[in-house]
C-alpha cells in the first residue's frame, strides 16, 4: 500500500490531505476510485488559539 | 437526499454514516470520529465491509464492474479495509483517562457574577491569572446581582494544570498548551446553562463569526487573521446583529445560537472601527505575547441573547488590501475540507446525520474585499435573498 500525502491547496490544507490507495498501474478504473481525503474535526470544543500568559 | 445512518443495525461490524456530496461520498466513522471523502464506489465497498461481507465476494463484484483482474480488485478491497476499517476498529478500544488528584482551594481571590438573559453565573477565580483567561471577553456581562446563581464555576491552577469545576463537579483539566480547549469547554458549559441544553443537543461549534438580520443568520468563516471579527463589527455598525464571535454554537434544530462574548478587535483594525465605535478608544487593551496580538473587546450591541436563527449561508471571508471586491460561490467539497478541521461536531450519530444534512443544503461562498461598502451590501443581499 502506498500513501501519497499531497497538499492540494495551501489555502485549504492544514489537516486534510489528498491520499491515493495503492498503485494499480494500467488499471485506471481502480486508480480513479482510489483517491480519498481524511478529515478530523476538533476533539473538543475550542476557541481560537489562546495565550497561556505568564501564569503557567 | 438525507444522510444514511448505518450504525443502529447490530449486524454492522462497525458503525458509519454516509452522505452524497456533489459527485463524492462523505463517510463518517463513528469510532475514530473521522470524515472521509471518497468516490461513491469506494464508499460502497466500505459499506459492504461494514456489513460484514467478505473481501473475496466484494472483490468479485468489483472485478465484474470495472473489468479488472480479480487479484487487483482483491488488493484494492484489502487496501480499503486496512486504511479505513482496521484503524476504526482499533479506535473502538476503551480510552484510558488520566485522573488527577486535586483539592479545591479554600480561598478564591476573585469572584465575578455575570448576567446572561435571566441566568446568573458565578465564577470564582483562584487569582487574577485565572480571571485573565475568561473575564476580558465577558466583562460587559458583569453584574452586581449576586443572588441565586444558576451555575457556579470554579477555576484554579494546580500542579501545572488548569482546573474547571461546575457546581463542584470536575469538568476537566488542561495544560498550558490547551488553554483554547479550556476556554472552549467553559464556553460550552456557558451555552448549556444559557439555553438549558446539554452537549448532545448541540450539532456543533464552529470557528466563525455569526450575524443576523433578525430572521436569518450567516456564518463568516476563514483562517485566523482574515478579518472575521472586524467584518462582524463593521456589519454590526450597519444594522446587523452580532450573534457570535469566534465560537458559534448550532443546535440540533440547525439554528445558530447567540454566544454572548465580546468581539475581539485587533489593534490594526482600530482605525477602521473607531469612527463607528468611539468607545474603543478607551477600552482596555490586552497583550497576548505568545500570539503577538493586542486586542480590545467590543461588547455586542444587542445584549439579549435568547434568539436563534436558521443559517442562510456560510461565507469564507477575507480582508485583502490588494483586492477591491470578489465574490463567488464555492463548492461544498472545498468548503467541507476547510470547515471540518476547524470545527467541533457532536459525535452522536443522529447529530452527525443532522450536520451532514444541514451542510449539504447550505450555500457556500468566498468573499474577498477591501471595499467595506461592497462587502456590507453583499452580505445584506445574501441575508435578504437579493442575490
Amino acid at each position: 500500500m502506498k500513501n501519497q500525502n499531497q497538499h492540494k491547496d495551501q489555502n485549504i490544507s492544514r489537516k486534510d490531505a489528498l491520499h491515493k490507495i495503492g498503485n494499480y498501474g494500467k488499471y485506471a478504473a481502480l486508480t480513479a476510485i482510489g483517491t480519498y481525503i481524511l478529515l478530523h474535526p476538533k476533539k473538543a470544543q475550542a476557541t481560537s488559539p489562546a495565550d497561556p500568559g505568564s501564569g503557567f | 437526499m438525507d444522510s444514511k445512518i448505518h450504525s443502529l443495525d447490530h449486524t454492522f461490524v462497525f458503525p458509519l454514516i454516509t452522505k452524497e456530496l456533489e459527485n463524492k461520498c462523505v463517510v463518517w466513522f463513528q469510532n475514530s470520529n473521522q470524515y472521509s471523502i471518497l468516490e461513491p464506489l469506494a464508499a460502497e465497498i466500505i459499506l459492504a465491509l461494514s456489513q460484514g461481507k467478505e473481501v473475496p465476494r466484494i472483490a468479485q463484484q468489483l472485478e465484474k464492474e470495472l473489468a479488472v483482474p480479480l487479484e487487483q480488485a482483491m488488493n484494492f478491497v484489502i487496501d480499503l479495509r486496512n486504511i479505513f476499517v482496521t484503524p476504526d476498529l482499533e479506535a473502538k478500544s476503551p480510552k484510558v483517562y488520566k485522573r488527577y488528584l486535586y483539592s479545591i482551594p479554600k480561598d478564591f481571590k476573585l469572584t465575578k457574577y455575570y448576567l446572561i438573559n435571566t441566568k446568573i453565573l458565578k465564577v470564582q477565580f483562584l487569582s487574577q491569572y485565572e480571571a485573565s483567561l475568561i473575564h476580558p471577553k465577558f466583562a460587559h456581562l458583569e453584574t452586581t446581582t449576586h443572588v441565586y446563581p444558576n451555575a457556579i464555576f470554579q477555576i484554579f491552577k494546580a500542579h501545572n494544570l488548569l482546573y474547571l469545576l461546575m457546581n463542584t463537579e470536575l469538568i476537566g483539566s488542561w495544560d498550558k498548551n490547551e488553554i483554547h480547549y479550556f476556554q472552549g469547554k467553559f464556553s460550552m458549559k456557558l451555552i448549556e446553562t444559557m439555553y438549558g441544553k446539554l452537549e448532545d443537543q448541540w450539532m456543533g461549534i464552529f470557528h466563525a463569526s455569526a450575524l443576523s438580520n433578525g430572521k436569518h443568520s450567516l456564518l463568516l468563516s476563514g483562517d485566523s487573521g482574515n478579518g472575521k471579527s472586524t467584518s462582524l463589527a463593521l456589519l454590526q455598525a450597519h444594522g446587523f446583529q452580532c450573534v457570535a464571535d469566534d465560537f458559534v454554537p448550532i443546535d440540533i434544530e440547525q439554528n445558530v445560537c447567540c454566544f454572548p462574548s465580546g468581539i475581539s478587535i485587533k489593534k490594526n483594525s482600530l482605525k477602521t472601527l473607531l469612527p463607528f465605535y468611539p468607545e474603543l478608544e478607551h477600552s482596555a487593551e490586552f497583550y497576548y505575547k505568545r500570539l503577538n496580538k493586542i486586542v480590545r473587546y467590543l461588547p455586542p450591541n444587542e445584549l439579549s441573547f435568547d434568539k436563534t436563527f436558521p443559517c442562510k449561508a456560510l461565507i469564507f471571508i477575507k480582508y485583502d488590501s490588494n483586492v477591491g471586491f470578489e465574490f463567488e460561490e464555492i463548492t461544498k467539497l472545498q468548503t467541507f475540507k476547510r470547515l471540518i478541521p476547524d470545527s467541533w461536531i457532536s459525535q452522536e450519530p443522529k447529530n452527525v446525520s443532522i450536520f451532514l444534512d444541514w451542510f449539504s443544503s447550505l450555500p457556500c461562498y468566498q468573499l474577498t474585499y477591501s471595499i467595506n461598502e461592497k462587502m456590507i451590501h453583499q452580505i445584506g443581499c445574501i441575508l435578504n435573498n437579493d442575490l
